[in-house]
């Protein structure tokens, strides 16, 4: 029962789709801030290969190797998104111009690829993968089992980090102002609310969390370096933000969507069912063009519409 | 606590600003490149001394240089096409594979007919898979609003995935039936091979020239044209565009199809003027379609300076290939290339603003 | 300690690029008082009063809060020091409830939003100071009067013991209006100090205690209210006496030669509502329609939908008995129609793009502009520089970027254009809304001249004065419907302004 292909599916859908959650929930954060985030591609693979590094590098137990491959990872993506705020909010550069700019510098023909180049992280697999989890001994019980109990130590995380986030956006006071920074920094600024400061925060937190998708990519997913190996999902968790109506738990959702496609290819081939590669392959990013027309219709964006500001630099003494 | 500095928006723009900054910001980017390089243990001085001299200084290496340029003025300008327009088309990569798809089709099926009419069609074809496959991105932002930065990069992938099919995954009519072992794509006949011609001694792709003729023909287009003057002024502010009547929609979507018509020139180029088959992989590993966003942003959108500016991030990536190894390790032309972008977007900030001191305020003394 | 002054300015200076906004301007608020900030547009109103909230830094100067020197660097400063402003574009987000706006940025507050107490403290101080509103209502289902108060309770909130108003009343109806002035007379009542910034004379006189009045940056001084006069005001103000007075026309209108005919249009907003309800108008050659109403009632739908900019759901317009298309500006260009919008620089004109493209920005299709679509750049140059000379734009070059020219200049490159094409029908949108008096004068003389000549103009303002002066007739809309048609002789002041606020047919609350 337990191999079935749909219990298969849904927990291959979990196991794939969490990467794309967490750089999209990072997404959710940056852009409810009013600050867009192209970069999460670059930061993504940045993130993967540090943590990647710092697996092989970081001695100590086993627990211990993977939290510092994490949190390096994280810190990585953190240093990207300080960064982009710094381009941003400070500068008030083309926000559009300057994620691009930091998927090129740090994306797979970039920086990731010349740090996995000079350390060498892509020679050997990553010694110290994140594994899957046998929960409370209950991985075997049936249709649940594989689904709930399965999963690796991140993506439990991940379940604990829709509802912390959805508490904080929504029923706490930075919650309040965060909304109100992204929706109308002129009001958020008379009201005494630092508008840099929460969009340097958010931008950072929303590229420790790209970071973090990315580990999960080096460490969980493949557990090899392989340059570019995100291939696109920062750009599909961009796509995500938008079908999620910029919502913590409907972004769960619509990434275990995109991870049910991902992993469909791999599961049909290791069952023999014969559907093109190439055709599955392309699922995902056909199915974002086609989501994504559905939600920008006229209707859809007034109801449940994007932070009025986003993209737009803050200027006080526009004159 | 407030920042010491200020910026003050500039009233106008010094001339001299619109070459300087990207001047600057280049000279800028090459600065912290170094400082990466020294950092991860490298000798920067000699990196560059050696990407200088396999990129420009010598007639081999400006040869190989304006190879891999024709392609990225095509990109650039398809680029600066659509930018200009405020529409984000980062599909000139998926654009280039698809226009090369269309050359190298009718290379491979014209081999025979006479040399000038092949290289005519080739282009024509190069230019309508690619004004095809980006009007599909225009179509969509213009009928559905939807964001065109996210489609055309799922395009790409799309046409990347194509690419892989034709060649690796079936026995399509781009394939080459002879290999043996990793499959390659079917040469075309000898006819569809574009000439280069010699100038001061240099041969320059034919291509090359087609890009300078596209750069001037886009330059006059935007400058001199109804269409340009209704392109300028969607850019500008769309809601004063539908005030004066103009037709938002068809301009964004024939703008799309400009862009992508000069990705696939691009992609024909790569074809006709280089591969002379359809290198699956070889495309994919090129990405000029993304360092064409950097060479339109350095070049400030001005198609002529694209053309200038493709010659030297040209000149960058070809030494790139050409010393890649231990000690020049894969990766650094992106780096460089993003940290290029970078600069000359916070040189953009330059160009817009002043930064100014901030002082405190005086104070009158009153004594009270 | 108490001080007697709440608030003293001294010697501010605030400059922007290219302007002074504020050179060395003196100011002083008594607490208890209402001291009104006279002047015009661009008089450096705005800018004081952004500063004296921490949003502008002076570049100069010296400010005092209850005696005590303070420098404020953000608006939390201000409110911790008990100022707070209502803008006259509101600071409100739109999507939030007004519960939510009203805690937005307290400080030192618990980290979770204690929604009973707030609402508990909402009601409490609306029903204090008679500012109903419900504080579960998303803020952008209100109206425009409702989101003034608001903005009131959003700083009481805060405990503002100095309140800042800037131009109030340019929402409200006249009754709104009256209602306001009771309320600040409340607070006054209470101690707390109200600055009211305005331009309106009579206003003024009906509210403040004292009047401090600036001209071009500087305090030109500061008066009693009741040892001045609206015509001493104005001089002060302008730097010469000046008087509105119903400008008085050449040419007689001729309503039923109708050139205009919009009949039984609904249209919808922005957010997909409908925003008109069969609404049918006439303008008849050389006459002035004025349509009157409070923001927001369907104005700018109305000048969309006749300008071709939005569709229409259902109905017909017609210029001299040619329809137009719906949703199609070029047709109603072509019919004739021109089109003075209420965001003049980002509307009607390409803010970046030169005067001399601006200029060309309706007829650059035209052979005597463009041929075989290259554009004839020598003679868009010179229909520029002829427009720039008859109506007297002050424009360094005509390659200069329209956002570099001041707000009078701006409005005169749209006038330029939109009469030049020979209009039979002009729609203009709040056409003097925030000029000085010069380029009010030009402007309401040049609409009056064209009238004259036989344009037909619907004039939409919600500037009751500026409709009275110069329309031959006065619509009424409320709700996006027209509530009245009264010829000018018998459309007065008080009755229009029950109709603006809804009452059925303007006898309503009369006693």
């Amino acid at each position: 029962m337990n191999n079935s292909l749909l219990v298969v599916i849904a927990a291959s859908a979990i196991f794939y789709g969490t990467p794309l959650f967490f750089a999209a929930l990072g997404g959710v954060f940056t852009e409810r801030s009013g600050v867009l985030n192209l970069g999460v591609e670059g930061m993504m693979l940045l993130g993967g290969v540090t943590g990647a590094w710092a697996s092989q590098h970081v001695d100590g137990p086993a627990w211990f190797t993977v939290l510092a491959s994490i949190l390096i990872g994280m810190l990585a993506g953190a240093c990207t998104g300080l960064l982009h705020a710094f381009l941003c909010v400070t500068l008030r550069t083309n926000q559009t111009v300057a994620g691009l700019a930091i998927t090129i510098f740090a994306g797979a023909v970039g920086l990731s690829s010349y740090f996995a180049n000079i350390w060498e992280v892509a020679k050997s697999p990553v010694p110290r993968p994140i594994r899957k989890l046998d929960v409370l001994g209950l991985g075997e019980v049936p249709v649940l089992g594989p689904i709930l109990f399965s999963q690796n130590v991140l993506t439990y995380a991940s379940w604990i980090l829709v509802v912390v986030a959805s508490v904080y956006l929504f029923r706490t006071r930075f919650g309040l102002h965060l909304r109100a920074v992204g929706e109308s920094p002129q009001t958020a600024d008379a009201m005494g609310i630092d508008v840099v400061r929460y969009r340097y925060v958010h931008t950072i937190i929303g590229g420790s969390l790209a970071g973090l998708g990315g580990v999960y990519y080096s460490l969980a997913i493949v557990p090899t370096w392989v340059d570019g190996m995100t291939k696109g999902a920062g750009w599909i968790a961009i796509a995500l933000v938008i079908f999620g109506f910029w919502r913590p738990g409907l972004t769960l959702i619509g990434a275990y969507l995109f991870g049910a496609l991902q992993s469909l290819g791999t599961t049909l081939k290791a069952r023999n069912i014969q559907i093109s590669g190439d055709l599955l392959d392309a699922l995902p990013y056909a199915l974002t063009i086609v989501v994504l027309v559905v939600v920008s219709t006229q209707f859809a964006h007034r109801r449940l519409g994007a932070p009025a500001s986003l993209g737009q630099p803050y200027e006080r003494e526009e004159r | 606590m407030r920042s010491p500095i200020r910026f003050e928006k500039r009233l106008t723009q010094p001339a001299w600003l619109s070459w300087g900054i990207p001047l600057l910001s280049l000279l800028i980017a090459l600065v912290i490149g170094g400082i990466v390089l020294q950092i991860t243990g490298k000798d920067a001085l000699d990196v560059y001394d050696r990407i200088f001299e396999r990129g420009f200084a010598s007639k081999r290496a400006i040869q190989g240089s304006l190879i891999t340029a024709t392609p990225l003025a095509f990109t650039g300008l398809c680029a600066a096409v659509a930018f200009r327009m405020g529409v984000i088309n980062i599909g000139g990569e998926g654009q280039l594979y698809v226009g090369a798809i269309g050359a190298s089709m009718v290379g491979i099926a014209m081999d025979g007919q006479p040399v000038g009419f092949v290289v005519v069609c080739m282009l024509v074809m190069g230019m309508l898979f690619g004004a095809a496959y980006g009007s599909i991105v225009g179509v969509l932002r213009a009928r559905f609003n939807t964001n065109e930065i996210i489609t055309s990069l799922m395009l790409n992938y799309i046409a990347g995935i194509l690419l892989n099919y034709l060649i690796f995954n079936s026995r399509s009519y781009w394939r080459d039936p002879r290999t043996q072992g990793f499959p390659s794509g079917k040469p075309i006949g000898d006819r569809g091979e574009w000439t280069k011609f010699s100038i001061f001694g240099v041969s320059v792709p034919l291509g090359f020239l087609i890009a300078i003729l596209a750069g001037g023909a886009v330059w006059l287009l935007y400058k001199r044209t109804r269409f340009g003057f209704e392109v300028g002024v969607i850019a500008d502010s769309p809601r004063a565009a539908a005030y004066a009547g103009i037709r938002t929609r068809w301009t964004i979507v024939a703008v799309m199809a400009l862009s992508g018509a000069l990705a696939g020139l691009g992609g024909a180029s790569d074809v006709g003027d280089f591969r002379h088959l359809l290198d699956a992989k070889g495309l994919q590993l090129s990405n000029y379609g993304y360092t064409g966003i950097v060479v339109a942003a350095l070049a400030r959108l001005n198609p002529l300076a694209t053309i200038f500016v493709a010659v030297l991030i040209g000149g960058l990536t070809n030494a790139g290939y050409a010393l890649q190894g231990p000690d020049f390790p894969s990766g650094l032309v992106g780096t460089l290339q993003g940290l290029i972008l970078f600069s000359s977007v916070a040189g953009e900030v330059l160009l817009r603003y002043r930064i100014r001191q901030n002082r405190t305020p005086r104070r009158e003394a009153v004594a009270s | 300690m108490t001080s007697k002054t709440a608030v003293k300015m001294t010697g501010i200076v605030k400059r922007f690029p290219g302007v002074i906004a504020n050179d060395g301007v003196d100011f002083e608020l008594r607490p208890g008082e209402v001291h009104a900030l006279l002047g015009e547009n661009g008089a450096g109103k705005s800018t004081l009063s952004n500063i004296l909230t921490g949003l502008y830094r002076p570049d100069a100067g010296r400010l005092d809060i209850d005696g005590e020197p303070v420098s404020f660097s953000s608006p939390r400063d201000a409110l911790e020091a008990g100022i707070g402003m209502v803008h006259q574009h509101f600071r409100l987000v739109p999507t939030f409830t007004v519960a939510e706006n009203i805690v937005l940025g307290e400080a030192g507050a618990s980290v979770f939003v204690n929604r009973d107490r707030v609402i508990a403290r909402v009601q409490e101080l609306s029903e204090r100071y008679h500012l109903a509103v419900d504080p579960m209502a998303k803020v952008w289902q209100l109206s425009v009067g409702e989101q003034q108060r608001v903005e009131i309770l959003k700083i009481l909130y805060r405990g503002a013991r100095v309140l800042i108003l800037d131009e109030p009343t340019a929402v409200l109806t006249p009754i709104e209006a009256d209602a306001l002035f009771m309320t600040l007379r409340s607070m006054v009542a209470e101690g707390r100090s109200i600055i009211f910034i305005s331009h309106k004379l009579d206003e003024v006189m009906a509210v403040a205690d004292r009047i401090t009045v600036l001209r071009g940056g500087k305090t030109v001084g500061c008066v009693d209210t009741a040892s001045t006069s609206t015509k001493d005001l104005a001089s002060m103000m302008v730097g010469r006496s000046v008087e509105f007075t119903r400008v008085t026309r050449q040419q007689p209108a001729t309503p039923d030669d109708i050139v205009l005919q919009v009949s039984v249009v609904s249209a919808l907003d922005d957010r997909g509502r409908l925003a008109l309800t069969d609404v049918s108008l006439s303008v008849g050659r050389g006459e002035i329609v004025g349509v009157a109403g409070v923001a927001g009632n369907g104005q700018r739908e109305l000048a969309e939908v006749i300008a071709g900019m939005r569709s229409i759901s259902s109905g017909s317009i017609a210029v001299e008995g040619q329809p137009i298309k719906s949703g199609r500006a070029r047709s109603a260009i072509e019919q004739g129609i021109a089109h003075i919008p209420e965001d003049r620089l980002h509307t009607g004109l390409a803010a970046s793009h030169s005067v001399e493209d601006n200029m060309a920005l309706k007829n650059y299709r035209t052979s005597a502009l463009s041929r075989f679509r290259i554009l004839r750049r020598k003679a868009i140059r010179h229909q520029a520089a002829d427009l720039v000379e008859r109506y007297d734009v002050k424009t360094p070059d005509t390659r200069t970027p329209v956002r570099l020219l001041s707000g009078g200049n701006v409005q005169k490159v749209l006038l330029a254009r939109e009469f030049s094409s020979l209009p039979r029908v002009l729609i203009a949108a709040s056409p003097t809304r925030g000029l000085d008096v010069g380029a009010i004068e030009t402007v309401r003389s040049r609409l009056v001249e064209a009238a004259d000549r036989g344009l037909g103009v619907l004039l939409i303002s919600e500037d009751l004065d500026e409709i009275l002066s110069l329309s031959d007739r006065v619509l009424v809309v409320y709700e996006g419907r027209l509530v009245a048609n009264l010829p000018i002789e018998t459309a007065d002041r008080s009755r229009i302004g029950l109709l603006m606020g809804g009452s059925v047919d303007g006898v309503g609350a009369r006693s």
